[in-house]
């Protein structure tokens, strides 16, 4: 399971791939919500992968600017997962970082623009953002 | 044990047609379909779970657990996929088959598609045929199907490419946006277009209602039952003649023979997983090209040790799909206007007459994208995958993209193949489908060329920007799986004659898409359609 400190990071996390503007970040789309119900589902496998990819991240962070991931600004948040996508880490990942990042984002993706009887995209949020019509 | 007078494998688009026509001919039936029921419901309308984006499952099936295959790749390397997995060559199981939740495009084969080999000659390496039948043959019944099961279209624009004798019971499709701006790109390059046909009622017919031209159609089946298969056609047919028993979640596991080789009936696992044993005068296989191969091969008996039909090493080879080289084009206006399903308009002008290719391909334009389709398949390639500029492409262009693409006839490989894996099992202990193999490199070839067709048509329709690239060689089969009993007068090159009937077994015939020779620059569903009926009406006559 993740604690609350894991949610914390995947939640900061998210929130890099889908940030705020005037239409609401990953989190505040309810990306949270559709994670928590997938990892009781289909994602259940990938459970610990997040797990060891979350502490991963915030090594990373703290080896690369002394701050938990948390902790950073946006910005040096965004450095820290440019330098993750080039595969350039300081730590030691317990898998390959691209390929957890790579994950994380298609799941966020999938929770921010799929439908919201999948537990995201609240409200239909992310289809009154793009302009897609379709009724739930 | 019970006996009917016709067993059909598979509810699909071929055994559902056969059903229907058997039963109003007075056979007693049995049709068996591994899938379930599947039914319209709201919620059902997942957006990571269909047909056509199977991103953690199938609403259509089969089951992800217990239904494996084993998919070898181009350096041999195998491996165990699940059906919505990647490799898996996947189409719905469920009661009406794909028809339940495709696009329903109702394209005839065109005249020059039956006769591949004889047009280009056989390429190294290929195992390009003619068909032992003509476009004329089955014309009568490509008729039929489009008003027995329902097809809108523009009977005068097909006529111009087609031979046929009346037009389409209902009008075309409406023109959305998209469609009026790649029908301007053609005016300009002076390329022709088609109306789309498709397999949904644009008014009230057979005592359904019109598309309400929702934004959900393929993948999905249709709220309102305005989307035509044989579920609600051929199916419901044989269901109310009282003759035509449905026995859904059935999995056919052997073909029984006598010592003759005279097939006696079927032997399937029932819901429960109790093994039932029928007997029929006739077994018609309608599983679909890999599973029909798959229970030919493991049908073997000691008269039979290779498997039905398969003395000549020919049962599952040739297995081809299409090739779908897309290009995406970003305009300068929104051509989204949300009128469903999206598709309209068509060139079959390079279906043929390419220069040194071999055949072509139709060009389209696409059903509405769902947001997280176009999230994964239809971003340029150097957009950041993450972040404020990624969110910002969502929100300013999902509206302003369009894609076009189409099926490219694929040059047939004997290599390309459906063999048992005898080392994997599925639930019911039945050895699974193992795929090897790829398309003949022709195909990549005029695929590279339909690629730049696109393009072209992008760019003249007002594209500002336009990306995608062409496919390499794989294996195709998928949805529009087709090939591995293909059709022919020689048992040494073929497995069926042209009534479908299993060379060396007088009662066990074929009718889904494993029969095709080649499968044409289109969708094939309305040529599988038309091809069970001929089959059925020729079974009805003769037995």
């Amino acid at each position: 399971m993740l604690t609350s400190i894991h949610w914390n990071t995947l939640r900061a996390l998210m929130n890099r791939i889908i940030p705020p503007d005037d239409f609401p970040d990953a989190w505040e789309a309810g990306v949270g919500d559709y994670l928590a119900r997938q990892f009781e589902g289909d994602l259940g496998a990938q459970v610990e992968t997040y797990r060891f990819g979350l502490e991963a991240l915030e090594a990373e962070a703290q080896a690369v600017a002394g701050k938990g991931f948390t902790a950073l600004d946006p910005s040096t948040q965004d450095t820290i997962l440019e330098r993750l996508e080039a595969g350039q880490v300081l730590t030691t990942w317990p898998a390959k970082p691209t390929y957890f990042f790579h994950m994380v984002i298609g799941h966020v993706m999938e929770g921010y623009y799929s439908d919201p009887g999948n537990g995201g995209n609240r409200d239909a949020i992310a289809w009154r953002m793009i302009g897609f019509t379709g009724r739930e | 044990m019970t006996r009917y007078d016709v067993i059909m494998v598979g509810a699909g688009a071929g055994g559902g047609v056969a059903a229907g026509v058997l039963a109003e001919a007075g056979k007693r039936v049995l049709l068996l379909e591994r899938g379930r029921e599947l039914g319209f419901r709201p919620e059902g309308r997942d957006h990571l779970r269909h047909q056509r984006f199977s991103r953690h499952g199938h609403n259509a099936g089969p089951e992800i657990e217990g239904n494996p295959r084993v998919a070898v790749d181009l350096d041999g390397q195998a491996r165990v996929v699940r059906p919505h997995e990647d490799g898996y060559q996947n189409n719905a199981a469920v009661v009406g088959g794909g028809t339940r939740v495709y696009g329903g495009q109702a394209w005839r084969f065109l005249p020059q598609d039956f006769r591949m080999a004889s047009i280009y000659g056989i390429p190294a390496g290929s195992s390009l045929a003619d068909w032992p039948i003509r476009y004329e043959d089955v014309a009568p019944y490509y008729e039929r199907a489009e008003w027995q099961i329902g097809v809108a279209g523009d009977g005068i624009a097909s006529a111009r490419h087609w031979p046929r004798h009346t037009g389409y019971p209902m009008p075309p499709l409406k023109v959305n946006k998209q469609g009026q701006a790649l029908r301007a790109g053609a005016a300009k390059l002076g390329w022709e277009t088609v109306p789309i046909p498709a397999l949904i009622n644009t008014m009230p017919y057979n005592d359904r209602p019109a598309c309400i031209q929702c934004q959900y159609c393929v993948g999905f089946p249709c709220p309102v039952d305005a989307k035509n298969g044989t579920r609600n056609t051929f199916i419901a047919r044989a269901l109310a003649t009282g003759r035509c028993d449905l026995v859904s979640e059935a999995m056919v596991c052997t073909i029984d023979t006598e010592p003759s080789a005279h097939v006696s009936g079927v032997s399937y696992y029932d819901r429960d997983g109790e093994l039932q044993r029928v007997s029929a005068a006739v077994v018609i296989c309608a599983g679909g090209a890999i599973e029909t191969a798959r229970l030919l091969l493991n049908s073997a008996s000691p008269q039979h040790p290779h498997g039905l039909g398969n003395q000549h090493d020919q049962v599952g080879r040739h297995l081809q799909g299409h090739y779908y080289p897309a290009a995406v084009g970003l305009m300068a206006e929104p051509v989204y206007d949300g009128v469903g399903p999206g598709i309209s308009t068509a060139t079959v002008q390079f279906n043929h007459g390419n220069g040194g290719l071999i055949g072509g391909a139709m060009l389209a334009d696409e059903f509405i994208e769902l947001p997280v389709i176009f999230w994964a398949r239809q971003l340029p390639p150097d957009l950041p995958g993450w972040g404020q500029a990624h969110k910002q492409f969502m929100r300013e262009n999902y509206r302003r993209v369009m894609r076009v693409t189409g099926p490219v006839q694929e040059i047939p490989s004997p290599d390309a193949r459906v063999t048992i894996d005898a080392a994997v099992h599925d639930r019911w202990g039945i050895p699974v489908a193992r795929l090897s193999g790829a398309t003949h490199p022709e195909t990549v070839r005029t695929a590279a060329f339909m690629f730049e067709r696109a393009r072209e048509w992008l760019q003249a329709s007002g594209a500002i920007r336009v990306w995608g690239q062409p496919p390499g060689l794989y294996l195709s089969g998928g949805q529009h799986q087709a090939g591995t009993c293909r059709m022919g007068d020689d048992p040494h090159t073929s497995v069926v004659n042209q009534w479908g009937q299993v060379h060396g077994h007088d009662n066990l015939f074929v009718t889904d898409g494993s029969v095709h020779v080649t499968n044409g620059g289109f969708n094939p569903v309305l040529t599988i359609l038309a091809l069970s009926l001929r089959t059925a009406e020729h079974i009805a006559q003769t037995w």
